[in-house]
């Protein structure tokens, strides 16, 4: 899933989005970072990147349904990517649990992504670690799931965002803990230097395993422009 | 072999052994190719594991795997590998429904 994510944040720079293991999925990954950090507007870049691949649709799951559009502009216009990403907004983690758990009921194309915003939401009524591990190994397990109906070769990514300080008390930093071990790799966003009129942030990946460690510069320009250095 | 398994698991090898011998261990499957593991406990009661990932709903699991950290994995999902790999594990086929309900009762608990 590092992989996707590298791809949507190098299509920015000059080397232009790699082909290389557009169908690999990779480990699942945990988008961490603070309020407004830009974690909606990466975990869309990336259903649009999936959406654009000619592969299986994208399904984005949300507590609230998005304001307006994360990104305004390029892919987010293509109406044919838009088509292929399923948004749906489970009221409660008990909803989220009955969406995961039945999630070989319906009757439609394995998705080649599956996204969860906004992780604490879901999290904050259940606090004991046994019910966060077992939302996290649900997420795997649905991803496996869709995995297996796509077929050898197509692969389901798991990309899910969580609002995360890096300096946070005992009782996060053991949630986050745990959720690292069903994830391994994982990309803090951080506020860097905001200039005129556009806010910029700074996204560090670590892929898990023995991947290279990568960071870029993210700018959202006053019109919804996202610009990556 | 068995030394190996009590030297890295401890106590707990015998113990998944046990269930393993017991055939506690049943590979449920539906229609949709979607799995889920249930093992019979010597309690009497049943705990889920999920097939793709590291995980048991059992009272140890949570304490001595997740919490403390002090363990790889209970005697449950030790039980599920080593029947997979012994291949001393029931298989039972439900509809997709059953399924849902399965891997559902285990999360409203």
């Amino acid at each position: 899933m590092a992989e996707t994510l590298r791809r949507v944040l190098s299509a920015g720079s000059a080397a232009g989005p790699a082909e290389e293991s557009a169908a690999e999925a990779g480990p699942p990954l945990l988008l961490l970072g603070g309020p407004g950090s830009g974690k909606t507007a990466l975990l869309f870049a990336a259903a649009l990147e999936v959406a654009g691949e000619g592969r299986g649709p994208v399904l984005f799951l949300s507590r609230k349904p998005l304001q307006s559009l994360p990104l305004r502009t390029g892919a987010a216009l293509d109406p044919l990517r838009l088509q292929k990403i399923r948004f749906q907004y489970p009221p409660s983690t008990r909803e989220l649990f009955r969406l995961l758990c039945s999630a070989h009921e319906a009757r439609v194309p394995a998705p080649a992504l599956l996204l969860l915003d906004s992780l604490e939401e879901y999290l904050s009524e259940h606090q004991g670690p046994h019910e966060t591990a077992h939302l996290a190994a649900l997420l795997l397990d649905t991803a496996a799931y869709f995995n297996h109906r796509a077929g050898p070769g197509r692969g389901c990514g798991l990309m899910v965002a969580l609002q995360a300080q890096e300096d946070a008390d005992s009782g996060d930093t053991l949630q986050l803990a745990l959720l690292q071990r069903y994830f391994p790799a994982c990309c803090w966003l951080q506020p860097g230097a905001t200039g005129t009129g556009q806010r910029c942030l700074r996204a560090c990946l670590e892929p898990g395993g023995l991947g290279p460690r990568t960071e870029w510069l993210i700018a959202f320009q006053p019109d919804g422009e996202m610009t990556i250095t | 072999m068995f030394s190996r398994l009590k030297f890295v698991f401890g106590s707990s090898a015998i113990q998944a052994l046990d269930l393993v011998d017991r055939q506690s261990i049943t590979l449920i499957s539906s229609p949709s190719g979607r799995r889920v593991f249930q093992v019979l406990g010597s309690s009497g009661k049943t705990y889920t594991c999920l097939a793709s990932c590291h995980y048991c709903s059992c009272p140890a699991f949570a304490f001595s795997v997740l919490r403390k950290s002090d363990s790889l994995l209970c005697k449950h999902l030790l039980a599920v590998y080593l029947s997979q790999v012994t291949g001393a594990c029931q298989q039972l086929s439900v509809s997709d429904e059953q399924l849902t309900d399965i891997l559902l009762t285990e999360a409203e608990q």
